[in-house]
């Protein structure tokens, strides 16, 4: 792997791109250069995408068929981008590797786009852990983040894959990913936003067959002049598909739209959503859009929402203790944002709630 | 040299402008434990949410001191800070945040690890706090916490509400254990001012002065449990009939 440099290791940091932490496999790119493309164990396989286009001659027969390439501009332009930057991690059958494979994309040039493109294959009865980082250099004043990934899961299999961002005040980010969530498989997607960004927008599908679980968990804590829209769409496609979206999103003055949509298609299905916004500040706002959509009686699909500030009960409550106000208002907010994923093994749900610690900075007023 | 801990002259507080304690004198000093009785509605948590100038709370007359400090235009955690612990009758529930992380924060005392076991606490340290807990594991979370703060005045609210005979030793024992009731009076520094309706608490906590609060105000001090006595015989409206007697025979 390259070197790096003191200040990039920081910033790589923020997103949990750590050289020192243990990891099975990693991916780095900075703008379109590719710094660092390895596995350390057998079962997975991570290539820079076109090595693994050259080597893996049916891999181009996947492209664009789960994102399609005319879904709207961002995805036209990836698909129509001069550069292919992307990776392409499969783990083989039967693998089931604990240790996290660790990714990120970082924005090194002013106003640059950054366009990317990954592939995910988790073969039949596989485990595969997935943690991605997003990061723009603190000097970046403008850029865009254009990334497709489509994630093919095969019958059995799970993978989790976290994504925590990071961007700037100026950055603007259009991820489009989906998910194709095979028999008895398990896909959880969790996504960590605790900063500024110009826009982010965006809306990933998972289609889950028969006796799949598709999980969709989202922190955001948005600050004044951010905007975020994101969503999670899920298609229950087979008897016993079930699904859950969760996200927690506090506005100190962004604005967030924050969207749900459980399609259910087969009976047997059950899904689960809860939209919760907590907002710190008058300026900004948080919309957020539960939607669910039966097609047959024996469906069960709930969803619960909520949008208001801190409780004037809870904060009394701690300052009663003799906690400070703004201190107890982020034991409010960080204990709101605190992620807690049933599905995660327990080490890496420490881990990911270490990372929220580490990379929020909270102004509570 | 003064002990006075606690000292309430002429007060009157009022909800969403209803007025609901009619002008009150308390002094507490310390070492002394204080029980308050009083029928449901008659203003008693009033007197301890005003003291912790708890929001929706309106002092309109008189004053509350804090140890010689006047309390008026302090926040609710500075007057905590004064040395001020209260157990709430209905703490609300904190989603997220846990127990052992609340404890971590507010922690003074150095033997918080053997008042947790205690209790019986040790399971709940990584739950929310409050939430999904009983009416017993709630008392038992909210003296816990007084025992972590280490306050120097105790305000405790119904101690013995939703709470079952098992549970009501343990948490007693443990307010006891706070208001060093092993050491000799002299020696005590901790005082605490207790509010309640049934009176049960007296079975397990020495209480050194009683008042029946009844209307807002102050209706009768003596000893706590002569008074206790009186109200187990004759009810709260036996108070009033007394004072009433009193009035008429001066």
């Amino acid at each position: 792997m390259n070197h790096l440099d003191d200040a990039t290791k920081v910033t790589l940091k923020k997103v949990a791109y750590d050289e020192n932490q243990e990891r099975s496999a990693s991916f780095l790119a900075t703008d379109w250069d590719i710094l660092d493309t390895h596995s350390a164990v057998e079962g997975i396989e991570i290539l820079p995408i076109k090595t693994a286009l050259k080597k893996y001659k049916w891999l181009e027969k996947l492209f664009f068929t789960l994102v399609p390439k005319d879904k709207d501009e961002y995805v036209e332009q990836v698909a129509s981008s001069d550069v292919l930057l992307g990776y392409f991690i499969r783990i083989k059958a039967g693998q089931k590797v604990a240790l996290p494979v660790h990714t990120c994309y970082m924005i090194n040039s002013e106003s640059f786009t950054q366009c990317t493109h990954n592939i995910v294959i988790a073969e039949e009865d596989s485990e595969l852990h997935l943690i991605n980082g997003c990061v723009a250099d603190a000097h970046i004043a403008s850029g865009y983040h254009l990334g497709v990934t489509e994630y093919f899961i095969k019958k059995g299999a799970t993978v989790t894959s976290t994504m925590i961002h990071s961007w700037g005040k100026e950055i603007e980010v259009y991820p489009r990913s989906a998910a194709h969530v095979g028999k008895n498989a398990k896909f959880v997607s969790n996504y960590v936003a605790l900063g500024s960004v110009k826009k982010l927008q965006m809306d990933p599908l998972a289609v889950i067959e028969e006796g799949g679980l598709g999980e969709f968990y989202s922190v955001i804590y948005a600050p004044e002049n951010s905007r975020f829209d994101i969503g999670s769409t899920v298609v229950l496609n087979g008897d016993g598909a079930s699904s859950e979206i969760i996200s927690r999103v506090v506005s100190n003055g962004g604005e967030v739209t924050t969207r749900g949509k459980i399609n259910g298609k087969h009976p047997n299905g059950r899904g689960q959503m809860a939209c919760n916004g907590l907002l710190l500040s008058e300026k900004g706002y948080i919309h957020a859009i539960p939607e669910l959509v039966g097609h047959d009686p024996r469906l069960e699909l709930s969803h619960e929402a909520s949008v208001g500030m801190i409780s004037k009960d809870e904060l009394a409550y701690l300052m009663a203790a003799g906690i400070e106000e703004e201190r107890a208002k982020s034991l409010i907010i960080e204990g709101f944002l605190d992620l807690k994923i049933p599905s995660l093994p327990e080490y890496l749900q420490r881990q990911i709630n270490a990372i929220i610690k580490e990379t929020k900075e909270f102004e509570t007023m | 040299m003064d002990t006075t801990v606690l000292e309430i002259t002429g007060l009157r507080v009022s909800v969403e402008k209803k007025e609901i304690i009619k002008g009150m004198d308390l002094s507490v000093r310390e070492g002394e434990v204080h029980i308050v009785f009083g029928p449901n509605g008659s203003g008693k948590s009033t007197l301890l949410n005003a003291i912790l100038q708890l929001p929706g709370y309106s002092i309109d007359a008189g004053e509350i001191r804090v140890k010689s400090k006047n309390i008026k235009d302090m926040t609710t955690d500075e007057i905590a800070n004064l040395g001020i612990g209260m157990s709430f009758q209905h703490p609300p529930k904190i989603k997220g945040v846990t127990l052992r992380n609340f404890l971590n924060v507010i922690n003074r005392s150095e033997d918080l690890d053997d008042e947790i076991r205690a209790l019986s606490m040790e399971d709940f340290l990584e739950r929310e706090l409050n939430v999904g807990f009983s009416g017993g594991e709630l008392k038992r979370a909210e003296v816990l916490k007084l025992y972590a703060q280490s306050p120097d005045l105790l305000l405790i609210d119904e101690p013995e509400s939703g709470v079952d005979i098992e549970n009501i030793a343990v948490i007693s024992k443990a307010i006891n254990r706070i208001l060093q009731k092993e050491t000799p009076m002299k020696l005590r520094e901790r005082s605490a001012l207790i509010i309640t309706h049934t009176g049960h608490i007296l079975n397990h906590i020495e209480a050194d002065i009683g008042h029946v609060f009844m209307d807002g105000k102050i209706i009768c001090t003596g000893n706590p449990k002569v008074i206790m006595e009186d109200i187990k015989k004759h009810g709260f409206s036996g108070c009033a009939e007394c004072i009433k007697a009193q009035k008429d025979h001066t």
